[in-house]
Parts: structure tokens; C-alpha cells; sequence
């Protein structure tokens, strides 16, 4: 069997590259080897990835996998995002581009998940699985990825470069960090297994939650890549995606190893925090992922969007011919619907 | 009296508060150091010294100066008493007492004042009105009264002579960190940050842009009903007195008091982060003066906020450079860091960013900052304010999730 034992250094180290990635004048992370561009801390850690999905196979477990059809698409989609910048609309734009910028940054706050002991709170050995790895270098790796560590930028840098290049530099909304503030830390999520220590049940939904963010922004990455490397609107049509398509391959790590951790989990045994009861890990990882595939896919996309079709709105009857360009705005819509909550298709995929 | 001799008196009461805080300057920074010169002359090491007694010693000589002086020096008191996390224990505990328990001025003086201001006799606006203050403070002290209307109302009250004590203090400081700084060089230079002061503490004597300032404080949170801003009652409020409605709760550091209404330290803690964090880089407008005294919590919890003399209106882009700059401070991104920095107007003495990567607190000290920006002064003391309060209460805010990151 491949190694399954990796040390923090390892799972942090670099494939050496010939040549580092600038973006908008800022050393990001990775860089190029034989002209091909090489992603952060991968020397060991994609390797070590695909050692622990080896033998989630081999011991005939499925991985956890969020159903794309329910992935929601980026609002405004491309059409939609193009003919505000041909008509000169570029706020809602920049705003989009600006705050996925920051929730990309936000995913360092995943060095700080404070993990319980899982050795005492899982029942099975957890040794030589991604889940023994996540305080180990793998949560580390994924921090600076996001938000970049000591001289060099991580994705929102990249990010926010990609959308300088390609939108040249816009002025930046003032309400930008207002929409995403006004929580004041408070309000906890619902307590599915009261049984279960409070920490690990936060932490399967911490890791449960991640995952279906970046799995859903892969429709997020072909949005920007095909808006901004579209030469009609975009000012640096080959520049712009080609940080975009980087920062879609250094995500790919982060998605195998939370599938891989939430699928080692849900092959396990859990015991309730008074030590008395054992629960099935498929049973507690299920609900889990449902209820929060469920919240995430139902309710905050629709909430999202209508912050966003009000700021469009807003900046759209700023413009001369308002009511027409709205229309013609509208009529591009993709018609997606957002599943509903209680949608029996909205169900964990297990392959 | 005479104009002259209205002048000399004047010049008198000036010379001796300067003569009064030099010499507690004086007093501070001798009985600091010379123990520490006595110890390195014998071989010992400074730092394996008690202090205690010396910093209690010290504490006690500036509160005395500064309740005897009051004006300025209180409000410096104020601050220190705050910084639990920042200055020793014996510091903080004798001069947050500086922080409402003020000696009062007499009622007189205030009945005075306030007759003079509203240009009526007490009785005509008040059917009561307590001697005795609800709190007293650097610049003013706040007294309960019941209006003719049967309204409880709280009114604040400017000390009559204090902007020419401020004018005075402000000048005894300047002095004080000129000479601080040749002797003890500070790794941030002092007199940017008291012309700052100076600029603000300008603007805090007018109590009419105080009102101004609650009004839109009070619209920028009309969504959040757990922010309370005291209605103002115009009538009734001038430049140097403001009648508002009274409005009750415990004190923000009170943890004791807190504790005892069931209110969640934790959540105090974060939601006054949260509060601030919003104002100042959502709303580019805030309260700049979030001491213990100026935030009272009810259950819920509920902020009411008190006392907006000190408000400001941030430049467009200001408060995305400082959110570039708490978050690469949080996430380790040093070259973040310092390019958040330079975006905010900062310079060095030699304009080299480069200087300011590998260490960058080492390259300050070796590289002083010589040009702050101004805003950032008052950044600064509202974020020392509420790390104070947080320190107090135990808790520690997840600035993170303030800003929005909470999923």
C-alpha cells in the first residue's frame, strides 16, 4: 500500500519551480515548471491525498460527493456579467469579483478549526487517514493557499489581480465589506446529535460546509474565466483567466482532501461525549452534509442573489436608458431555480 | 477684575499646571529609571526587580495630578486604564477610576452654565434635576433631571473653563514627549499622535457636532434594533449642553454586573467588535471613544452608546485598506502587511518597503514611522478601547468572524 504517514513539513512542501507567478506585481504562491504552472504545497500532499483514497477503495468505502446539478450558478451569470460591462455597469461586477476575492481569504480561518481529540472521539484507529493529517499540515496547507503566508500572495490576492487585469483596475465600491458584515458572532447552528460532543459535531459541520463551498465554486471559476477572458469586455483577455484557471487547480486539493476526511469519518464509529453510546459515522455524516447541502443550496443563494439583483437594479437606473437595459438584462437569465429545502433529490451523492 | 488681572490669573493657574506636570513627568520617569541605573551600575539585572510598588507609586501621583487638573491628563488616564493587556496591573486598576468617578465640579458651577445656556431659569426646563452627577469625566459630567414634561432625561454638561485647560495640558505634553524622546527614544514617534489629539480634541468641545454625530450613528444603525443611541432632545441642547433620554444598563467592563443580568461575556465582547468593525470599515463613519463608560449593555445583549463628541468621517477607500491590513496581520501575510500599510499612508524614514518585511516591528524601531495618518490615530484608540474592554471581560473577539467570515 502507498505511504499513508506524512510529517506537517512534507504536506507544506513545494515541487520546485523554474520560475515564481507575479501577479498584478505581487510574488504569489507556486510558480512555473517547464512552462507549466505548478500549484502550492503539492510536492507531497495531492500524493498523500490519493494514498488515503486508495484505501478508502480498497476498503470498499465510497467517497462523499455534493450533486452538481445543485450547484447554483453564478449570479449574474456570464451573459448576464458581459453586457453590464458593455454597458458600462462595471460595479456590480467589481463588487462580485471583489467579495469572492475576500471569501477566499475568509478559508484561512480553517487554521483556526479547533479539531477535538479524534483518536478518543472516533472508535476505529484514524491512523494513516487524511482525517489523522487535518491539524497536521493539511488545514495549514489550505490557509495558505487562500489568503498567502509571509512574502507571497495565496488566491485573494490572485484574485484581485485577476480582476484588475481584466476589468483594468477598477474603482472599488465603497459598500463592498458592508455586505458581508452585520452578523455580530451570534446565533449557533441547530444541534443535530445532542449526544455527540458539541466540538466534533461543530467540526463534521465546519468540514462539511467548506466542502460544499468550494465545490460549488467551481461554477464560479468558469464564470470568471469566460467573462474575463472575453476580449470584448475584458481588458487583459489571456492574462486575467489564466490566474483564474491557477487558482481553480490549486483548489483541487482542498476538495479531495475534505471528501476524503468527511468519507474516512462516515466509514467510522463516533462515540457520544458521556462515552456510552457509539454512533454510526455514515449515519451522523449524512444528516450533516444534507442539512448543510440543503441550507447552502436552498436559502443563501437565494439570499445572495436578491443583495445582488438590488445592487444591479440600483446601478442600472443610474444608467440612461434604464428600464430597457434591464430587460434586456433579465432576459438573459439562465431560469435556474434553487432547489427547495425540503427537495427529496437534495440528497448526499456517496460514490 | 480687570482684564489684566483676569490675564495674569490666567497665566498663573497655566504656569502652575504646566510646573505641576512636569513634575509628575518627572517624578514617573525618575523613579522608573533610577533603579535600573542602580542596578546595572552593581551588575544586576533590572528586570529581576519588583516593580509593583514603583508603578503603584507612580499610578497614584498621575491620578492625583490628573483629578486635581483634570482636562487633558484625565483623558490620557482614561486610555491607560483600558490597556489591561498593555500596561501592569497597578496602572490600569488605580487610573481606570478616571473613567466616570471623577470628582465632580460643584452644582453651582453646572446650575450656572446651564441656566446661562438655555437662557432659562432650571426650574423652566427641569422639575427636577439631581445635584449630584451620574458620572464626571475629562471633558463634562452628566447629571439625571426630569423635564416639565415628565421625560427622564440625562444632561450633559461642559466644564466651563476647559478649552483653555486643554490648550494649556496640550502644551505641558508636547514638552513632556519632546524631552521623552530625546532621552528615551520611542520605537513610534509622539507628537504626530499629539497633534492628532490636538485636532480631535477640538472637535469633541463642540457639542453641537456631537448631536450631529448620534443622529447619524442613530441611521446608520435604524436596522439593528440592538443598538440603542439616546434620543437627543433638541430643544433643550446647545453647544455646551446636550439634554438626551435617559437610558439605563451596566457598565461594558462591569463583569461582575454583567454576569449577574445573564448576559454572555463572549457575546459582548464580539458584538461590540462587530459593532465597531462595521462603522468603521463598512460605514466609514464612526464613534471614536468606545471607553467602558461610553457603552452600557443590556440584556440581549443590547448596546446603547453614549457620548459621540469624538466621531469621524473616514476618506473613501480607508476602511478596505484597513480591513487589507487586520486581515494579512491575521492570515501571516506579511508582504500584505506592508503593502496594506504604505496603502493607508504610512511612511518610514527612508520610504523603503523593503525594510519593513523581515521584521517588521524591528525594521519601525530601527526605521521610525515619521508619518502617520491621521485617521488611523483614532482607529488605533477605538481598537486599544475595545481590547481593553475584551481583556477585562475574559473574552476575545474572533475578528474574523466580525468581518464577515463567519459561514
Amino acid at each position: 500500500m502507498a505511504r499513508l504517514e506524512w510529517s506537517r513539513e512534507e504536506l507544506l512542501e513545494d515541487v520546485p519551480t523554474d520560475e515564481p507567478l507575479f501577479a498584478g506585481g505581487v510574488r504569489c504562491h507556486g510558480g512555473f515548471a517547464g512552462g507549466r504552472y505548478v500549484s502550492p504545497r503539492t510536492a507531497n500532499r495531492v500524493p498523500a491525498i490519493r494514498s488515503w483514497q486508495e484505501r478508502l477503495r480498497s476498503e470498499g468505502q465510497p467517497l462523499v460527493d455534493v450533486p452538481r446539478a445543485f450547484v447554483p450558478p453564478h449570479y449574474p451569470n456570464y451573459p448576464q456579467a458581459k453586457l453590464l460591462l458593455q454597458e458600462g455597469v462595471r460595479d456590480p461586477i467589481t463588487r462580485s469579483l471583489t467579495l469572492i476575492s475576500i471569501v477566499e481569504g475568509f478559508g484561512a480561518r480553517i487554521r483556526d478549526l479547533a479539531l477535538p481529540d479524534l483518536r478518543r472521539e472516533v472508535v476505529e484507529d484514524i491512523a494513516g487517514t487524511a482525517l489523522a493529517h487535518l491539524g497536521g499540515g493539511l488545514f495549514e496547507a489550505h490557509a495558505r493557499d487562500e489568503a498567502g503566508w509571509r512574502d507571497q500572495g495565496g488566491h485573494k490576492q490572485m484574485w484581485e489581480a485577476a480582476r484588475d487585469l481584466g476589468l483594468a483596475k477598477p474603482e472599488i465600491p465603497d459598500d463592498v465589506l458592508l455586505a458581508m458584515m452585520g452578523g455580530n458572532g451570534r446565533g449557533e447552528r441547530r444541534r443535530l446529535f445532542p449526544e455527540l460532543a458539541p466540538r466534533l459535531e461543530e467540526s463534521i459541520a465546519f468540514l462539511a460546509n467548506v466542502m460544499i463551498v468550494e465545490i460549488f465554486a467551481e461554477d464560479v471559476f468558469e464564470w470568471a474565466k469566460a467573462l474575463l477572458g472575453d476580449p470584448e469586455v475584458s481588458a487583459e483577455p489571456a492574462g486575467a483567466p489564466a490566474l483564474v484557471a491557477h487558482i481553480q487547480a490549486d483548489e483541487s486539493p482542498h476538495v479531495e482532501y475534505l471528501r476524503t476526511a468527511l468519507s474516512e469519518l462516515r466509514a467510522r464509529t463516533l462515540r457520544s461525549a458521556d462515552g456510552k453510546r457509539e454512533l454510526a459515522g455514515r449515519e451522523v455524516v449524512d444528516r450533516i452534509l444534507e442539512t448543510q447541502l440543503r441550507q447552502i443550496a436552498s436559502t443563501r443563494p437565494a439570499r445572495e442573489r436578491a443583495d445582488v439583483q438590488g445592487a444591479i437594479r440600483l446601478a442600472l437606473d443610474d444608467t440612461p436608458a434604464a428600464a430597457q437595459l434591464a430587460r434586456r438584462f433579465e432576459s438573459l437569465d439562465s431560469g435556474w431555480t434553487f432547489p427547495k429545502p425540503d427537495d427529496e433529490r437534495l440528497v448526499l451523492l456517496a460514490r | 477684575m480687570t482684564r489684566l488681572a483676569r490675564r495674569a490669573r490666567v497665566e498663573l493657574e497655566r504656569g502652575w499646571r504646566a510646573t505641576r506636570i512636569a513634575w509628575t513627568a518627572t517624578c514617573v520617569w525618575l523613579r522608573e529609571k533610577l533603579p535600573q541605573w542602580w542596578d546595572r551600575a552593581l551588575g544586576r539585572d533590572p528586570d529581576a526587580r519588583d516593580y509593583s510598588a514603583i508603578h503603584l507609586r507612580n499610578a497614584e501621583q498621575i491620578f492625583r495630578t490628573a483629578t486635581t487638573l483634570r482636562g487633558l491628563l484625565l483623558k490620557v488616564c482614561q486610555v491607560v486604564g483600558t490597556r489591561s493587556d498593555v500596561f501592569p496591573p497597578e496602572y490600569v486598576r488605580t487610573l481606570a477610576r478616571a473613567q466616570d468617578r471623577v470628582p465632580p465640579r460643584p452644582f453651582a458651577v453646572i446650575r450656572e452654565l446651564v441656566e446661562r445656556e438655555l437662557a432659562k431659569p432650571l426650574d423652566a426646563v427641569f422639575a427636577s434635576f439631581d445635584p449630584e452627577p451620574l458620572a464626571s469625566a475629562s471633558l463634562a459630567q452628566v447629571h439625571r433631571a426630569r423635564l416639565v414634561d415628565g421625560r427622564e432625561v440625562a444632561v450633559k454638561v461642559q466644564y466651563p473653563d476647559i478649552e483653555h485647560i486643554v490648550r494649556t495640558d496640550l502644551a505641558s505634553l508636547r514638552r513632556i514627549c519632546i524631552v521623552y524622546e530625546r532621552f528615551d527614544p520611542q520605537p513610534l514617534a509622539l507628537l504626530p499622535l499629539l497633534d492628532e489629539l490636538q485636532k480631535h480634541l477640538a472637535l469633541e468641545l463642540d457639542f453641537r457636532r456631537e448631536v450631529e454625530n448620534a443622529e447619524r450613528v442613530r441611521a446608520l444603525f435604524r436596522k439593528n434594533p440592538d443598538v440603542v443611541v439616546p434620543e437627543i432632545d433638541f430643544a433643550h441642547s446647545t453647544a455646551r449642553v446636550i439634554t438626551m433620554e435617559l437610558v439605563a444598563g451596566i457598565k461594558a467592563n462591569d463583569r461582575a454586573g454583567l454576569v449577574a443580568a445573564g448576559i454572555e461575556l463572549d457575546e459582548v465582547v464580539q458584538g461590540l467588535t462587530s459593532l465597531w468593525n462595521q462603522m468603521i470599515m463598512g460605514l466609514g463613519f464612526f464613534h471614536a471613544d468606545p471607553h467602558p463608560g461610553n457603552v452600557l449593555i443590556q440584556p440581549g445583549p443590547r448596546f446603547v452608546i453614549l457620548d459621540f463628541g469624538l466621531a469621524k468621517q473616514l476618506p473613501k477607500g480607508f476602511g478596505l485598506g484597513l480591513f487589507e491590513l487586520m486581515f494579512s496581520m491575521m492570515t501571516e501575510n506579511e508582504a500584505a502587511m506592508v503593502r496594506a500599510f504604505q496603502e493607508l499612508g504610512f511612511r518610514t524614514r527612508t520610504g523603503d518597503p523593503e525594510e519593513m518585511t523581515d521584521e517588521l516591528f524591528e525594521s519601525i524601531r530601527k526605521d521610525p514611522i515619521v508619518s502617520v495618518p491621521s485617521d488611523f490615530v483614532l482607529v488605533a484608540r477605538v481598537f486599544a478601547l475595545l481590547s481593553g474592554i475584551a481583556h477585562t471581560l475574559g473574552g476575545r473577539p474572533n475578528t474574523l468572524d466580525s468581518l464577515g467570515g463567519r459561514n
